[in-house]
């Protein structure tokens, strides 16, 4: 379960596996500029200053251009992080909304922390768990 | 000289499975082609071959097709191009399938338009003999026909020069600067060449990122409720909502506007006063834009000036 950092402002905010960094920060109920949420507009770009991502849709050239899939360039709406990233928002500060949702959200992470933990104390030399196993993520969905 | 509408509206998407789902199965597009990795529909009102037109690859707009009333229409129209300034191709039937014979040309603001006359007649699906009122059958928002589009500019009132001098346009309504037009800017027109109030609506861009850039393109509906149930559909399937169902107080429509699979914008329309020629131009102020624009929240929501494709 990935969570997305804000730098420099240090929000941290908790994704479902598979969800975008775009979807998961404004189901946390956190806001920022964006337009179409479907790959097309390019308003959503960011720097994704640490961790890596893929796009789980095909993105048009014109939208991330070749030096940009090289640099640090996010388009957030179609990125799904692969770990942990930390993103820097370009000319704005990421709004807090919805405090209510930021509340359920830090619970989920809260809850996946304790979980990885203590699978980690359960067998200390095993590596960490795979990204396949999903079960406090299952559990907040049907919750 | 006749445009008599917006024919087709040729589309890049980045993903053609989920832009077919959408076009056809949230819009309730008929599709009529598929052919050279391009898909072709049409609405359950129209006759002609096709009027969206989905090409895989990118994002953004191809192409208009504008449809006139006599072939000797598309001769007055390429002299008319040419003293504009535009180079002007012909094209030939076929090169559009389905499509005739007729010209090519890019506008000041970068858009290609085509014109022609004939196109294969398919007829609506309700017929011609005792027709029903609408198919029983029909998927999801069952959109009738394409209406008008939203392109960008930087220079407005060059667009509507050209248009007015090239297509026979006339504006409808405009924001602009200063009420006296001979003082102002314009910032936006809306303009039509029958009775509907707008066929094509061009909005001041930015400068450098403007030329061929497209705001939407629209499809019909009939009133409000129709409004309303295509917004339901839209939750029934994930489609991102930009704004709506609101009005605009510019041509008093009523709209949703959205978001294809791809991120082109898309609109369904309903309303809007009859245009004529005689009717005096409306015109809003900038101090008033968010009103005209979207009449209820009277605010401009942060997407409406910057984000198109």
């Amino acid at each position: 379960m990935p969570t997305v950092t804000i730098d420099p402002t240090g929000e941290r905010v908790h994704l479902d596996p598979g969800e975008t960094i775009l979807a998961g920060l404004y189901k946390a109920g956190y806001a920022f500029t964006v337009g179409c949420r479907r790959g097309g507009c390019a308003i959503c770009k960011v720097d994704a200053v640490a961790g890596t991502f893929t796009y789980n849709r095909p993105v048009a050239d014109n939208v991330i251009t070749d030096e940009e899939r090289a640099d640090h360039t996010c388009l957030t709406c179609r990125a799904v992080p692969e770990g942990d990233v930390t993103i820097r928002l370009r000319g704005e500060t990421l709004r807090l909304v919805n405090p209510f949702l930021a509340q359920l959200n830090a619970r989920a992470r809260q809850r996946a922390e304790a979980y990885a933990a203590s699978r980690a104390a359960a067998s200390p030399d095993a590596t960490p768990p795979p990204a396949a196993d999903t079960t406090p993520a299952e559990r907040t969905t049907k919750e | 000289m006749a445009v008599m509408r917006m024919g087709y509206a040729h589309v890049r998407v980045t993903d053609m499975a989920e832009a077919k789902s959408h076009y056809a199965n949230t819009l309730g597009l008929y599709e009529t082609l598929t052919q050279d990795g391009k898909v072709y529909y049409k609405g359950w009102d129209e006759w002609d071959h096709h009027s969206v037109v989905l090409e895989e690859g990118g994002v953004g707009l191809v192409k208009f097709g504008w449809k006139v009333e006599k072939s000797e229409d598309i001769d007055d129209i390429e002299r008319n191009a040419q003293a504009a300034g535009a180079t002007v191709q012909r094209m030939s039937k076929g090169e559009n399938p389905e499509i005739g014979d007729g010209i090519r040309f890019e506008t000041p603001s970068g858009h290609l338009f085509e014109v022609y006359h004939e196109a294969t007649l398919i007829g609506t699906e309700v017929g011609t003999h005792n027709p029903e009122a609408f198919p029983r059958h029909l998927v999801g928002v069952g959109v009738p026909a394409l209406d008008h589009a939203l392109i960008l500019a930087e220079d407005v009132r060059g667009m509507e020069r050209f248009l007015t001098q090239v297509f026979d346009f006339y504006p409808t309504e405009r924001v602009q600067t200063d009420l006296d037009d001979n003082d102002a800017h314009f910032i936006a027109t809306w303009m039509t060449a029958n009775n509907q109030i707008h066929q094509l609506a061009v909005l001041e861009g930015p400068p450098g990122d403007s030329q061929g850039k497209l705001h939407h393109f629209a499809f019909k509906l009939g009133d409000w409720t129709e409004v309303g149930r295509a917004g339901d559909l839209f939750a029934m399937d994930d489609v991102p909502i930009d704004i709506g169902p609101t009005r605009h107080g510019i041509t008093r429509g009523q709209t949703i506007y959205f978001f294809d699979p791809s991120g082109n914008r898309n609109e369904v329309y309903a309303g809007g006063y009859p245009a004529y020629r005689d009717r005096p131009l409306v015109k809003w102020t900038p101090d008033q834009i968010a009103k005209g624009i979207f009449y209820h929240a009277r605010e401009l929501n942060e997407r409406f000036t910057t984000v198109y494709t």
